[in-house]
């Protein structure tokens, strides 16, 4: 704080302080709050509201081990509450696509770091920028063209003779999930490079060129050195992804097939189709707490401190 | 406070003018009650529909001299809450929920009966204020709500694949030989629907609308009837531009979709069809405040809107179906022909409007949506 007054003066220093003040508390913090005392009360007609039938209780939060539901997990029959099934599905699916951006995201992030002559840097990276500078919508929509039914993937693979049946890609070849899974990889992979990108430009590449000569094989070297050293990117890059996939809800909505399901998707369900904001606000705060409980477990797992995220 | 004085100036201009030289009376001649209490109606209606301020209301000031204090509010338990006010406060002549929610309204105290001689009810298209909803109009044999304008729900098919039963069922939909784009909620009503039209119903559909118990009973039936049909279903739609592309992009031959769709595709080989159990159908109109000071106004305005060229107006403004007998003459005759082709008059009396959903319903509606989408 002395040292931003001493550099800035205190008027600009004050200007800061509120700025930021007004968006973590008017942004962030009051439309939770609000939501998260909107999340224990029920849902009644307007005319209700601040009545006698308007008193908190959990009840919003109950409803989501309601409607049990018969499913398979692993061929195994199990009955489980819809919704618990979708918000198991989207965490696993979620944790599924952080698997994948990762492992495009480090070959890539190594490269740019380490292998590619720096000169050539700004261009490679403005051609993975490209594709950020078009709306995520439109993004989805492109994917969600390519693999429909009488879409350019079917048409191609049709015109090589590689099959004579269209495919429903977008219903799933290997789960219900895939398409959900693929695009969600794509929009999201970036988030996972930068971060990677960012923790291994900081390595010494004698560090590297150290351990080549005293024999490591190229995987143990990035196994023993470069993987250690960049896993403050990688954690951030996770959390990143993990935490923007579970919360997508556009792109589920645009590609998802006829049998995936997406917990935002039951929140928005709650909201628009219900209208019980309460319930919505419910599911919204449970998604919220658990993927938090979810991302820090995954950290105490890895290892790594917050601390070394915020680097 | 402003449109009161308003409201005195203009009923002094009027009198002045037709007790004087009588030259500008000619709003006093086309309607003589436009002297008789101010010549203002307080209307209180949907917002986001700006042709209904920028084209209706000046065309009905010009008709009848009466002006239009439109309120416009984004939804009906706004337009609930804010009629409630109203008992107590005045200031509210009419107002326009959809038909399954006045009788809510009506136990609440808030409206009252319209005067069915003020009106012309020959106006109306058939099966728009007489049949199932004129029943529906009525609190016994009292006039409680008039049609203003509509919209179906119903087969949209791609006229060469699709393989159609005669006439066209909502059991078309199941069939496993047509990929189909639906939408989770109707189509379970749908498979109720037609479940309950083959006799294959425990009790009729209708009940589970009225009794949660019965509802649990009926919809476990058509969500599990609906699951064993599932596999034809290629894309859901909640919007026109999905419900779009599952014909288009992926080969969709049958849905149940809004009207908008099919007219969108009719030149794509595809054609809209009423099935045999009737279109699901919505309707919205106007009630009358059991306050109201301005009733005489509040029935021209309701007359307006059943005439040809109101009643065409005011869904052009909703871009919705007009209640209007003759109101295809003031339409485009390509939306005329289309929607003509479609609803006969044995078609319009077959319309299935939707029943009131009480909030509990719909929840319970969203949680099946929920399972069918997931199964």
């Amino acid at each position: 704080m002395q040292d931003l007054i001493r550099r800035y003066g205190t008027g600009l220093t004050a200007v800061f302080c509120l700025l930021v003040a007004f968006w973590i508390i008017v942004l962030v913090i009051l439309p939770n709050f609000a939501m998260f005392e909107q999340s224990f009360r029920p849902y009644l007609p307007v005319v209700d509201i601040g009545g006698p039938k308007d008193f908190y209780s959990l009840a919003n939060y109950g409803k989501i081990f309601d409607n049990g539901f018969e499913t398979t997990i692993l061929g195994i029959p199990v009955t489980m509450p819809i919704h618990i099934k979708t918000f198991l599905d989207t965490v696993f699916y979620s944790a599924v696509v952080t698997f994948l951006t990762l492992i495009f995201a480090y070959p890539l992030a190594y490269f740019l770091a380490k292998v590619a002559h720096p000169k050539s840097i700004p261009t490679l990276l403005l051609l993975l920028f490209i594709p950020m500078w078009v709306s995520e919508a439109l993004r989805a929509f492109a994917w969600y063209i390519i693999l429909t039914f009488n879409g350019p993937l079917n048409a191609l693979l049709k015109a090589l003779g590689i099959i004579d049946q269209g495919i429903r890609w977008q219903n799933g070849v290997f789960t219900s999930y895939d398409a959900i899974v693929i695009v969600l990889t794509y929009c999201y992979v970036l988030f996972m490079l930068f971060p990677i990108y960012t923790a291994i430009t900081s390595l010494d590449t004698n560090q590297i060129e150290a351990a080549e000569d005293l024999g490591s094989p190229w995987w143990r070297t990035h196994w023993r050195v470069v993987i250690p050293h960049a896993k403050p990117g990688i954690a951030s890059g996770c959390v990143m992804v993990f935490m923007l996939s579970a919360g997508s809800l556009l792109v589920p909505t645009v590609v998802g097939s006829t049998k995936a399901n997406w917990f935002p998707q039951t929140i928005y369900t709650w909201f628009n189709d219900a209208l019980d904001w309460n319930t919505g606000a419910a599911y919204s705060m449970i998604f919220l707490l658990v993927c938090i409980v979810f991302v820090i477990l995954a950290m105490r797992v890895f290892k790594v401190k917050l601390s070394d995220i915020a680097k | 406070m402003t449109h009161d004085k308003s409201a005195f100036s203009r009923r002094r201009f009027l009198q002045g003018s037709a007790a004087g030289a009588g030259i500008l009376a000619a709003p006093a001649i086309i309607s003589s009650k436009a002297l008789a209490s101010s010549g203002e109606v307080n209307f209180i209606g949907w917002a986001g529909y700006p042709a209904l301020a920028e084209k209706v209301f000046p065309a009905f000031t010009a008709a009848t001299g009466i002006t239009v204090n439109f309120k416009e509010l984004p939804d009906q338990d706004t337009m609930f809450a804010e009629g409630k006010v109203a008992l107590e406060a005045g200031g509210v002549d009419m107002l326009e929920p959809t038909i399954d929610r006045w009788g809510g309204w009506n136990s609440n105290g808030l409206l009252g009966a319209w005067d069915a001689s003020k009106l012309a009810m020959d106006n109306y298209l058939p099966g728009l204020a007489d049949g199932s909803a004129g029943e529906r109009s009525r609190d016994g044999d009292k006039l409680m709500y008039v049609p203003s304008n509509w919209g179906t729900e119903a087969l949209v098919v791609n006229e060469a694949n699709a393989k159609l039963s005669s006439p066209a069922s909502l059991g078309d939909l199941f069939n496993p030989e047509n990929p189909a784009v639906l939408r989770p909620h109707s189509t379970l009503a749908a498979m109720g629907r037609w479940l309950d039209a083959t006799g294959k119903l425990p009790r009729p559909w209708m009940d589970g609308y009225t009794d949660m118990a019965a509802m649990t009973e009926l919809w476990d039936i058509a969500l599990a009837e609906a699951i064993k049909a599932k596999g034809n279903v290629v894309q859901w739609w909640s919007g026109e531009n999905e419900a779009n592309a599952g014909f288009t992009a992926n080969g969709a031959t049958v849905g149940l979709c809004w009207d908008s769709t099919g007219y969108n595709l009719r030149k794509d080989g595809y054609k809209y069809i009423a099935p045999a159990e009737g279109a699901f159908a919505w309707h919205q109109g106007f009630v009358l405040m059991k306050n109201a000071t301005n009733v005489d106004q509040a029935h021209e305005l309701a007359k307006f809107v059943s005439t040809p060229e109101g009643s065409a107006m005011w869904a052009a403004a909703f871009s919705s179906n007009a209640v209007g007998k003759g109101s295809a003459d003031f339409i485009d005759p390509e939306v005329a022909a289309y929607y003509g082709g479609t609803f006969d008059d044995a078609a319009l009396a077959k319309l299935w409007w939707w029943p009131e959903q009480s909030a509990e319903f719909i929840a319970k509606r969203s949680e099946y949506a929920d399972k069918y989408k997931a199964a």
